[in-house]
């Protein structure tokens, strides 16, 4: 048994496919983009060393503040809007049966299977200032529905928004398998001692879901760090860096302001930054045993 | 089944409150689902009908010649099947690179099994968008872009930590008797592997290509900054080419948009109860 169970050849080999993948495709990147972090190469010719030039200067740039608060103002809305709702919507979804259920299940979760692409450009025509689904709607409540909600002042706002629609299913549907998971027996145990739904629900219901929570939250907030491709496709971070996030940002520097070395830079903080988060949110939430 | 029971007492007392939680319910669904309706109602009208003020319109004559156009001009069939073939080469890869890495490192014995398996879990930590800018660099250098594994790669490395996560926990659960048994027959590591624990980790298994299906089908940004020929573009480049090709006729852009997000809707809609119990186990484990 351990003869055969600690033989180097069958080991290297079960091993190297995966390690060879992860390092090509993600560690050696990362070095590459710490060195290039260090130089001021356009993307084109000829580059010099820099020192830490590109760190000085993204410390004094507003873009990048500007995607920080974006980031926290996407966590906050996912945490104070999204989730709340979420699981309003799972505990009432818990009570209904059969086919019902089924139904808004699905509907709920059927954003989530639809490519970002596709969503973007749909809320951009929903957002368009002249034919757009949104300002139709203001008019027919009387209002005047001609805002560019993509322009200033509001951007945010709508980017938040779509942000907040497209991921509601699928936190809907992580706190709807923790309601599940909830033995019956506590609820009849309540309820023959009286307890009335409200009661039920915040003594019974939220506590043991605590876990849930906790794992959702995480997701949310990394989810909201991560944030690319649906403003990549709505704004591009416009106007200005209004709705600007990181991993657009070092896109837009390396690609279009082709500062390919300060965009390595930006590259570099954006792991740390979500290294760090994922590190800080396993010391609030520790990871219970059964979760 | 008691906590049904009781539920249905209490509705059955306040009439009131059930018809509550169901305008709810309902208010949810349409905000999720109105915008596609929208999209789908759009689809087959004719541009010039689209300004009015009406939410939905009626059109004077359904335009599915709309669908026709889309699907010619937006290469929906070319790059649906090369989505299909990345993807399912992406799966294929994750579940074989996963089985025989959680095998090495939670069953046999060697030094830096732990440190191995703690590397590949980091990658969970690291967002993609990071690799973009190093990766097309490098791509570019060994003439990679614009190539099946310039997409493959990196789908499967981001897709292979959560992927190892999960199959390490399952095969936790799988008792060792079994193994030691095949050992002392004289059953070799591979055979083990594949013919016996392989089976036994079927279901845990359609959670992780789920997972992997899910992460890389719609993924575009890794697409357009390595591709830039159509030899290998996949589904979300129709609708990415035609806003450009036709900006002003939109009902056709409805159309295209309805087009690429079909085959995963309809995809979900056959697997939905395991995609459902695949993206809750996927996070709570994960």
């Amino acid at each position: 048994m351990h003869k055969t169970y600690s033989n180097k050849a069958v080991i290297t080999t079960l091993v190297l496919p995966g390690v060879l993948t992860f390092v090509f495709a993600i560690l050696a990147p990362i070095c590459l983009s710490v060195y290039y972090g260090f130089t001021d190469y356009s993307g084109l010719g000829a580059y010099q060393f820099v020192g830490i030039d590109n760190y000085k200067e993204l410390f004094k740039d507003s873009g990048f503040w500007l995607s920080v608060r974006n980031s926290l103002l996407l966590a906050a809305g996912f945490i104070c809007i999204q989730h709340p709702l979420a699981i309003l919507t799972a505990v009432i979804l818990d009570r209904m049966q059969g086919k019902a259920e089924g139904f808004f299940r699905c509907v709920y979760f059927l954003p989530n299977v639809i490519s970002v692409a596709v969503i973007a450009y749909l809320w951009k025509f929903i957002y368009d200032p002249n034919f757009g689904l949104l300002n139709n709607i203001i008019k027919m409540f009387g209002g005047e529905g001609t805002t560019n909600w993509l322009g200033t002042g509001t951007a945010i706002w709508s980017v938040l928004i779509v942000l907040v629609w497209h991921g509601f299913g699928w936190g809907m549907l992580i706190y709807y398998t923790g309601i599940k998971n909830i033995d019956p027996v506590l609820y009849e145990a309540a309820s023959i001692d009286g307890a009335d739904n409200k009661q039920i629900f915040f003594r019974i219901t939220l506590p043991l879901m605590k876990p849930v929570i906790q794992i959702n939250v995480t997701l949310a907030i990394i989810s909201a760090l991560k944030q690319m491709e649906t403003v990549y496709l709505l704004t591009n971070g416009g106007p200005g860096n209004e709705t600007q996030f990181l991993a657009n940002y070092l896109y837009k520097q390396a690609f279009q302001s082709f500062r390919y070395g300060y965009g390595n830079a930006i590259s570099v903080i954006f792991v740390l930054i979500c290294i760090c988060a994922t590190g800080l949110l396993n010391i609030v939430f520790p990871k219970e045993k059964e979760a | 089944m008691s906590k049904k029971t009781k539920v249905e007492d209490n509705n059955k007392k306040n009439p009131l409150g059930k018809i509550a939680l169901w305008i709810v319910l309902l208010t949810f669904a349409v905000i999720q689902i109105f915008p596609l309706v929208w999209l789908l109602d759009f689809s087959v009208a004719s541009s010039n009908e689209m300004f009015t003020n009406g939410l939905l319109i009626w059109p004077e004559t359904f335009r599915f010649d709309n669908y026709v156009n889309a699907f010619q001009n937006g290469h929906v069939g070319t790059y649906l099947i090369h989505s299909l073939v990345i993807n399912v080469l992406a799966v294929v890869c994750v579940l074989l690179f996963s089985v025989m890495m959680a095998f090495a490192c939670s069953r046999m014995h060697w030094k830096l099994s732990k440190a191995v398996l703690g590397m590949i879990m980091l990658g969970m930590m690291i967002p993609i968008h990071a690799t973009l800018l190093p990766n097309y660099v490098i791509y570019d250098r060994l003439h990679l872009t614009d190539t099946l594994f310039a997409l493959l790669i990196p789908y499967v490395a981001f897709s292979l930590p959560q992927g190892l996560f999960l199959t390490v926990g399952f095969m936790s659960s799988i008792p060792r008797e079994i193994e030691e048994a095949a050992v002392i027959d004289g059953c070799g590591v591979f055979r083990i592997v594949f013919t016996i624990i392989t089976p036994m980790l079927k279901s845990s298994l359609v959670t992780v290509s789920i997972m992997t299906f899910l992460n890389n089908w719609n993924e575009f940004m890794m697409a357009s900054t390595y591709l830039s020929s159509p030899k290998w573009k996949t589904l979300p480049f129709s609708v990415l080419e035609f806003t450009g090709l036709y900006s002003s006729n939109y009902a056709v852009q409805f159309a295209v948009m309805a087009l690429s997000a079909a085959p995963m809707i309809i995809i979900y809609i056959i697997l939905n109860k395991q995609i459902t119990k695949g993206v809750a186990m996927g996070a709570v484990k994960g």
